[in-house]
């Protein structure tokens, strides 16, 4: 980004992967002018090639997927901000950089100036090339920069103490994703000043410094001077992208995103060519990560066919029984080229390790990793019958799988198996103390031969996947899950409590991009009623749920009695409802409606809408207050669209809308642009200011106190819509049946808030649409397509191991207490059957539903589970081992 | 013996503190040589016969951390 | 736990427990160096080595 210097052998960055140096042509002497070469000759694996060079390759595939992303704005062009004559402007992406630990700065934020002071205090400007046509052609809203702006003005102040002033200039604050409008909050709390104003000049101090002009709340003109500035820029695709696509023949939108249509988010204008991410519209993590599930599903359908037909398996070797030998170790101590002999004394931590009990073999590799060094390890452990392994070399989180499968090539169970971590936690980080460090690499490979020559071989369970699926609830998220597992092959069984499918969307009149949906609902349940291999259950309800994941046993209680089903996997799509609103004088007036309501009105072609003379919409009835601290997402947008839908079919109607934030993200910003220019009137209001509504005589008079102009305005209303709030179909038992989390306002909690948004962290359970978070129709499609996805990932495997590393009880010490029971968070333990043969009433665990966190371990008061890999004694040898010197 | 430097045993869990360490590393940053790391399953794990058994064994001190 | 410990006749200073998530390496190394200071001040445990104790 030109904060810092790139040398020629980089890095991208800290987390790529693979993470492996790459050599910029542009600034390697040796590629630009001949010369040097320094790097090939030292490479110790000759991993430098500089022959290497661009080659165009054929392949032949069944369908594509478009991930290109988005470039971010550039401000250069922008004079009023100045970006590109003062230093102390930066862009939020060059912000990122000073925030991270990984960044030029170390995470320490300075000035860009040449004094590079420390700021005390920082403004963010929002909406820079978004939601602006006259300056660049970006009339949509960017849907990420304002809960960027937020996070990066709290990690600031988190960083630099209070001192520092964090100020954000904005138009809309649109923090409209699950758990942002409590970040907002938060963010208010801990200092972090929030004006409403866009700022129009940056005058720079003679000390580098920035004047900022603005107009305040009550119209006043305000200077004041700021120590560095964020430009808030917004995502736009990348013109090489534009052109990609019309290669491609894909369609795009007119702000240049990939044009799809809401009933099928994820597929292009040509079929077999599917798009995710923020090339379909400017989002953010979760929502790309649902996009990438989704278009992967979506280009699995057309695979199904030729699914493992290029899958190549490998040879099984048999296992050696060891047990009952005495242990045999094998000590691979590895140098990792420089990384680890350049610090600390391999040579002499192998010497060592070849003096302790029971080491056979000692050895050091110049990499342990590497392919050949891997066959000659196996070689080794056949050669002087090892039957026990450490590897001291980097990390077993990266790297212990790799070596695993080596020992099960050379006929050892992977148990047998113990790395120590003499790279990420010894000479990485005591370069400057190698004799201390080869002490404590001594140290660590002790403890871990210790370890090794108690380990056990472990079994691991292996458990069947039930080819099939359950999906909880029968919207369209349900409906479009369903369609996704049969499709790909998998019959699956829809259990809806009402008595048809469609959930919500039966309620709405049209989508954001103006498809009527009650004609695209019906040919979605028209699919799936036509489909042979799902299964409709009307009228039902799951009544008892048994088993776990590759093997539920679900009850479901329906009019014609009660019904068992088997199933793999399990989607919840429960959805959610509208609020019905306690104020605003609601049910005491016909002309007083929710925004179904007046859908329904739209629908029905009601003659009220023909003849009205005025219509107000009231905002976040019900949303984003203290009761209810979340934004219901939708209803911005749905407000916004009706308030069109009026003054189309009758131009001299007075709309309005009375609101606090207008959150039409992405390319729905286009909608509220259009409204203005139809002449819909947009009123803000303030949360403590809410308008009231009185019914006298003949009339419903909305009262609001304008902002801009400090007035009160009375409005009579022929339609008053109350856009409420979207709460979840909240349903206790169903989570405790599947033993799945709820938040505070009763939505399910996934198992990561960005990288794992379709699926739980309990194994073998989806969720998807409402049930997780209020959102429009084309993003539960994309939802219910994604948990489907996730879903398949898991029953295409047909079998699962667990792993071996699981807590198991000794029925003879057991004293029944329970305590296992009550502790583990996965269920795992329970007690024996009273009337079983053998141990009744102790506890047992089950291997599958076990973690191997050992909580139980330690809360057992009779010391009668064991946790098999970290087992006491194993760990008592470990400590013991550590010498010191 | 110059300067006494102290002995410090740590339990990190696997999937926390024992993953920041790792990072710790690739991010090559230094910290003092004075800790040695038993990597458990997750700090649930953790029994305070461990960390008796490190202070018997002779450390100065005993470290947890999830 | 550290009640117990203190009970035993173990300094509270001796056993320290932290949150780090497998992200925060800064934090990492921080907690180290305090933990490092802080038992450093505290000078050698004779109390509870082996040699000197008898219980298990
Ligand atoms: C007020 C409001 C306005 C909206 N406006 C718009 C808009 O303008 N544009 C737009 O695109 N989207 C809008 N939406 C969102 C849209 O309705 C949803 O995205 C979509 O309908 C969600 O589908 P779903 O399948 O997740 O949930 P739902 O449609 O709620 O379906 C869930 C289904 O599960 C069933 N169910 C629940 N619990 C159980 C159980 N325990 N057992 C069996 N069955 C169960 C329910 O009966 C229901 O049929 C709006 C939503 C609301 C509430
Ligand atoms: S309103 Fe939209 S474009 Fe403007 S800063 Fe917020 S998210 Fe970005
Ligand atoms: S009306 Fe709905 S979408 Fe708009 S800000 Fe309020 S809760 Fe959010």
């Amino acid at each position: 980004m030109g904060l810092a210097k790139r040398k020629a052998a980089y890095v991208e960055y800290a987390q790529a992967v693979p993470l492996k140096y790459a050599i910029d042509a542009d600034s390697c002497i040796f590629l630009q002018k001949g010369k040097c070469g320094a790097c090939q000759k030292i490479c110790p694996t000759g991993a430098v090639d500089f022959k290497q060079k661009p080659s165009t390759e054929t392949l032949n595939v069944g369908a594509v997927i478009l991930a290109p992303g988005f470039t971010p704005f550039d401000p250069g062009r922008f004079d009023n901000y100045q970006y590109a004559n003062l230093p102390n402007v930066v862009t939020s992406m060059e912000f990122e950089r000073l925030l991270s630990a990984s960044g030029p700065t170390a995470g320490h934020v300075t000035r860009q100036s040449k004094d590079h002071g420390e700021p005390k205090k920082i403004a963010w400007f929002q909406c820079v090339g978004s939601r602006d046509q006259n300056k660049c052609d970006n009339s949509y809203c960017s849907s990420v920069c304002c809960m960027y702006a937020i996070k990066e003005a709290v990690i600031a102040k988190e960083h630099a103490g209070d001192g520092l002033e964090c100020t954000i200039f904005y138009m809309d604050m649109r923090t409209h994703g699950k758990d942002f409008e409590r970040f907002y909050n938060s963010a208010k709390e801990k200092g972090v000043r929030f004006v409403r104003s866009r700022v129009h000049t940056i005058d720079p101090t003679p000390d580098e410094s920035l004047n900022v002009r603005y107009v305040g709340d009550d119209g006043q003109a305000i200077t004041e001077t700021f120590d560095l500035i964020v430009l808030s820029v917004g995502l736009q695709t990348n013109p090489a992208v534009v052109d990609l696509a019309k290669q491609l023949d894909v369609d795009l939108t007119a702000s240049r995103f990939c044009a799809t249509d809401t009933f099928a988010p994820v597929a292009t204008s040509r079929p077999g060519i599917f798009v995710c991410g923020a090339f379909q519209g400017p989002k953010d993590i979760p929502q790309s990560v649902v996009d990438a599930s989704a278009a992967a599903e979506a280009a699995g359908e057309i695979l199904t066919p030729a699914r493992n037909t290029l899958t190549k398996v490998p040879e099984k070797v048999a296992e050696l029984n060891v047990n009952g030998e005495r242990p045999r170790i094998g000590v691979f101590v590895c140098r990792c080229g420089i990384n680890i002999a350049g610090v600390v004394d391999v040579p002499s931590v192998a010497e060592f390790a070849a003096t302790l009990p029971y080491v056979e073999y000692a050895t050091d590799n110049l990499y342990a990793c590497s392919q050949d060094t891997q066959d000659a390890l196996a070689q080794t452990i056949k050669e002087k019958k090892l039957n026990r392994v450490v590897v001291a070399a980097c990390t077993p989180k990266t790297h212990e799988p790799l070596f695993q499968e080596t020992l099960i090539a050379a006929g050892l169970n992977k148990y047998l198996f113990e790395m120590a971590n003499i790279r990420n936690h010894d000479s990485w980080v005591h370069k400057n103390n190698p004799e201390l460090a080869t002490k404590k690499a001594k140290d660590l490979v002790h403890s871990a031969v210790k370890k090794v020559a108690l380990a056990n071989p472990l079994t691991e369970a292996e458990l069947n996947i039930a080819q099939s699926a359950l999906v909880v609830g029968g919207g369209i998220s349900g409906m479009a899950a369903a369609l996704s597992l049969s499709r790909q092959g998998y019959p699956t069984h829809i259990v809806e409590q009402e008595a048809q499918l469609g959930g919500q969307a039966r309620n709405i009149y049209q989508t954001a991009k103006g498809e009527a949906v009650a004609e695209k609902l019906q040919e979605l349940v028209r699919s799936v009623e036509q489909d042979g291999n799902i299964t409709v259950h009307l009228k039902t309800k799951l009544d008892q749920v048994e088993g776990f994941v590759g093997s539920f046993k679900s009850t479901l209680a329906g009019n014609k009695g009660q019904t068992v089903i088997e199933h793999g996997v399990a989607v919840l799509a429960t959805g959610g409802k509208a609020l019905t609103p306690t104020e605003y004088g609601y049910g005491k007036d016909p002309r007083i409606m929710t925004s179904l309501e007046l859908d329904r009105k739209f629908m029905a072609n009601d003659p009220v809408l023909d003849t009205a003379e005025c219509a107000v919409f009231i905002q976040c009835v019900g949303s984003r207050q203290p009761d209810r601290p979340y934004c219901s997402r939708v209803c911005c947008t749905h407000s916004v669209d009706s308030a069109l839908q009026l003054k189309k079919r009758r131009p001299e109607m007075n709309v309005y809308i009375l609101y606090r934030d207008i959150r039409t993200y992405g390319e729905r910003e286009l909608l509220y642009k259009k409204a203005r220019e139809a002449g819909v009137i947009f009123i803000r209001y303030a949360l403590d200011h809410k308008p009231t509504v009185s019914i006298t005589g003949s009339k419903v008079t909305v009262q609001v106190t304008d902002h801009v102009l400090g007035l009160p305005v009375a409005i009579d209303a022929d339609l008053l819509t109350l856009a409420t709030a979207v709460l979840p179909n909240r349903d206790e038992r169903l989570a405790n049946f599947f033993k799945v989390p709820m938040n505070e306002d009763g939505f399910f909690v996934e198992r990561h808030a960005k990288l794992g948004p379709s699926e739980f962290a309990t194994d073998g359970v989806f969720l998807c649409g409402l049930a997780h978070y209020p959102k429009p129709i084309d993003e539960s499609i994309a939802q219910g397509k994604a948990a489907a996805s996730r879903a398949i990932t898991l029953l295409a495997r047909k079998k699962i191991f667990t792993s071996g590393q699981v807590a198991s009880v000794d029925p003879m010490v057991c004293s029944s207490c329970g305590v296992c029971v009550s502790v583990c968070p996965y269920s795992a333990p329970s007690f024996i059957d009273a009337s079983a043969r053998m141990h009744a009433g102790k506890a047992q665990i089950n291997a599958v539903l076990c973690k191997g966190c050992g909580l139980c371990v330690a809360s057992c008061r009779s010391g009668a589970i064991h946790l098999k890999g970290f087992d006491n004694d194993q760990i008592f040898a470990q400590v013991a081992a550590i010498n010191w010197d | 013996m110059s300067e006494w430097e102290p002995k410090i045993v740590s339990f990190l869990c696997n999937w926390c503190s024992y993953g920041a360490a790792d990072l710790a590393g690739v991010s090559r940053m230094e910290y003092p040589p004075n800790v040695r790391v038993v990597r458990i399953p997750c700090t649930g794990r953790m029994s305070p016969k461990f960390a008796l058994a490190a202070l018997r064994e002779g450390a100065d001190a005993v470290w947890v951390s999830g | 736990m550290k009640n117990l410990l203190e009970l035993m006749g173990i300094e509270a200073d001796r056993i320290h427990f932290s949150w780090i998530s497998s992200a925060e390496s800064t934090k990492f190394v921080k907690v180290v160096n305090e933990i490092t200071a802080k038992v450093k001040a505290l000078g050698p445990n004779q109390r509870f080595v082996k040699q000197a104790a008898k219980v298990a």
